[in-house]
């Protein structure tokens, strides 16, 4: 604590503002309170530096010493796994703090890697990138477990996504779908779910609220199949989902900036969407019923997920409190599979659907007296207004209009929720008074 | 949960973690003991692995077979019969997807192509691990031995032994490829 905090209190117990009791309540409290702050200091520090060290040593070896022998080189890939199994061994049997738990997993999960990499060069074992990553990681999972380590989670989901990226789009020539990935997140999300109940507030569940959707999101592609255009219908359902799941009563109290499927949902479907407020997708997937059925599986898998959130919201919440952007991929489902046929309406209906998307934004968002979800409204809006301004043949007039409207839009819906603000501010400050 | 299972849990995973690179070992010790040993002419290249190093990707003579069997696709596992040839390296004598019934070793290899009734196949043990600084010049010493076109000067020793095979080492000029670069250095 610094001393002029102290010197503050000394001040405040000779002005009698407070007896010498709450001040030294005061001191206690502040005191407890940064021994928190250090520990959790202390234990990022330490599990950058076990990151540095594993790190390290797998660059190390990957020098590939040709003077050592065989043998030696055996023992030397083995002896950082077993110096980091006896660490994090010590630190589960003697209960150690949660600082050595994460420092010890986070040189272990590296000493493995080290461990089977060495193996595969001293062999010249000829296995893919990502089996290599398949293996690490199934050796690794158990260790969340087993530690309780926010540290290793991370690792498992930073390189469960690696495997799925290498496998799904980075092999050439390569079909593979890295249907691993499905395994390595339903071992992840379990754990998820414990530190959710635990501490929703917490810093790691806000990491974790933005990692798990993107990397989802990241991953699906490798998942689409042969048929681009599903792809799209796949990340519009895979947005409603995880929407939905931010919509969740149990995140309801948390801040949108912690609240990762929220956000990314949100933007997720706008964009998305806007694609289809184009004609020339809907020409281009005049063969979008030529389905490969893996594609069609896995849209439809999300759909039923998509679904069930989103009645599991209502139930709990009620059907008033439903917004547009959690019905949207239903919407699309519904104009991309059963107006098909039609020419022109389904264009138009997408189009409707994401000015309503931005409306909808603008309601919540003057309900709430939120400028950010407001503007965010307003700039769906407009957005959507520039698509036009690309393929329409609108005259340049009629153009200039929308966009001086738009303009106004902006200036004036900011300008009277502020003037609304203002008043309520006002009123209750009379009320106090 | 109690220390003691968590303990018990932990001690299981940690003889997991242990037995699977020491299997890794095993199989390849495996081959290399009890193995038959074969020669493949080839050509080394230098790219490299973020977690692994340094290694030169090998590309053998061997990597196509003249067959009649329309079955094969991209992607396919099939069995490459070998035997050795007057010079002492190793020659196809036959691929198929099943196992066959001849006296002959066989190599596990991914089909890559089919074209005009022949089958081009990766053998699987086409990357040798070097120390770092060496993977570049042991891609330049063999550029530096082909260009007397003396191509039998570099081959690969692999261990074969029931469909597992393990790349022992390099041949260029009749020395392993790590100390042909060593005498190269100096």
């Amino acid at each position: 604590m610094s001393s002029k905090f102290n010197k503050e209190l000394q001040t405040l117990i000779k002005d009698k503002v407070i007896s010498p009791e709450l001040a030294q309540k005061i001191e206690q409290y502040y005191a407890t309170k940064d021994i928190g702050k250090s520990t959790k200091l202390f234990t990022i520090f330490g599990v950058l530096g076990a990151l540095l060290i594993g790190s390290g040593v797998i660059l190390m070896l990957a020098h590939n010493w040709d003077d050592f022998t065989k043998l030696t080189k055996t023992i030397l890939a083995f002896t950082p796994l077993l110096i980091g199994q006896v660490l994090t061994g010590f630190s589960i049997l003697k209960k150690k703090s949660s600082t050595w738990k994460e420092a010890s997993g986070t040189f272990l999960f590296f000493a493995i890697g080290a461990c089977i990499s060495l193996i595969s060069q001293i062999y010249n074992i000829p296995g893919t990138l990502g089996s290599f990553l398949v293996t690490w990681i199934l050796l690794c999972l158990p260790l969340i477990y087993l530690l309780r380590s926010h540290a290793i989670v991370l690792f498992c989901i930073i390189f469960s996504t690696y495997y799925a990226v290498e496998v799904g789009y980075w092999q050439y020539r390569n079909s593979e779908t890295p249907w691993l990935y499905f395994v390595f997140m339903l071992a992840v999300i379990p754990y998820y779910l414990q530190v959710l109940k635990k501490s929703i507030s917490s810093n790691m569940i806000t990491i974790l609220n933005w990692i798990l959707p993107a990397s989802i999101f990241t991953v699906l592609g490798t998942f689409i199949g042969h048929n681009g255009h599903l792809g799209f219908v796949m990340y519009i359902t895979l947005f409603g989902l995880l929407y939905n799941i931010g919509k969740l009563p149990v995140f309801e109290k948390l801040r949108v900036f912690r609240n990762g499927f929220l956000v990314i949902g949100s933007l997720g479907s706008v964009i998305s969407l806007l694609f289809f407020t184009f004609r020339w997708i809907w020409d281009e997937s005049s063969s979008r019923f030529n389905f490969d059925l893996q594609g069609f599986y896995v849209s439809s898998a999300l759909f039923m997920l998509s679904a069930i959130t989103l009645s599991f919201v209502i139930w709990k919440k009620g059907l008033k409190k439903v917004n547009l952007f959690q019905v949207a991929f239903i919407l699309f489902w519904g104009i991309y599979f059963l107006l098909f046929t039609v020419e022109i309406l389904p264009v138009v209906l997408i189009n409707i659907l994401v000015f309503a998307l931005g409306v909808s934004a603008i309601k919540i968002g003057a309900d709430k007296f939120n400028f950010k979800i407001l503007n965010y409204g307003l700039l769906i809006v407009s957005v959507l207004i520039v698509c036009r301004f690309f393929d329409t043949g609108m005259s340049f007039v009629l153009r200039g209009i929308l966009f001086v409207i738009v303009g106004l839009g902006f200036f004036l819906t900011n300008y009277m929720m502020l003037k609304k603000q203002q008043k309520i501010k006002k009123q209750l400050n009379d009320l106090q008074v | 949960m109690k220390t003691i299972y968590i303990t018990l849990g932990f001690v299981i995973v940690a003889l997991f973690q242990l037995f699977v690179p020491s299997y890794m070992i095993w199989e390849q010790e495996d081959v290399l003991l009890s193995g038959k040993v074969y020669k493949f002419k080839t050509k080394p290249i230098d790219p490299s692995d973020p977690f692994r190093g340094k290694y030169i990707t090998l590309r053998f003579d061997i990597n196509s077979f003249k067959t009649k069997d329309k079955v094969f696709i991209y992607g396919d596992k099939i069995k490459v019969y070998i035997k050795e040839d007057d010079e002492g390296f190793a020659k196809v004598v036959d691929v198929s997807k099943k196992k066959l019934n001849i006296k002959a070793d066989y190599i596990v290899a991914k089909v890559t192509n089919t074209y005009d009734n022949t089958v081009t196949f990766k053998l699987p043990f086409d990357r040798f691990y070097m120390e770092e600084s060496k993977a570049y010049d042991a891609e330049k010493a063999y550029f530096k031995v082909n260009r007397n076109n003396s191509k039998e000067n570099v081959y690969a020793l692999v261990y074969v032994k029931n469909g597992r095979s393990v790349l022992a080492d390099v041949i260029i000029k009749g020395m392993s490829i790590k100390e042909y670069v060593e005498n190269e250095h100096q």
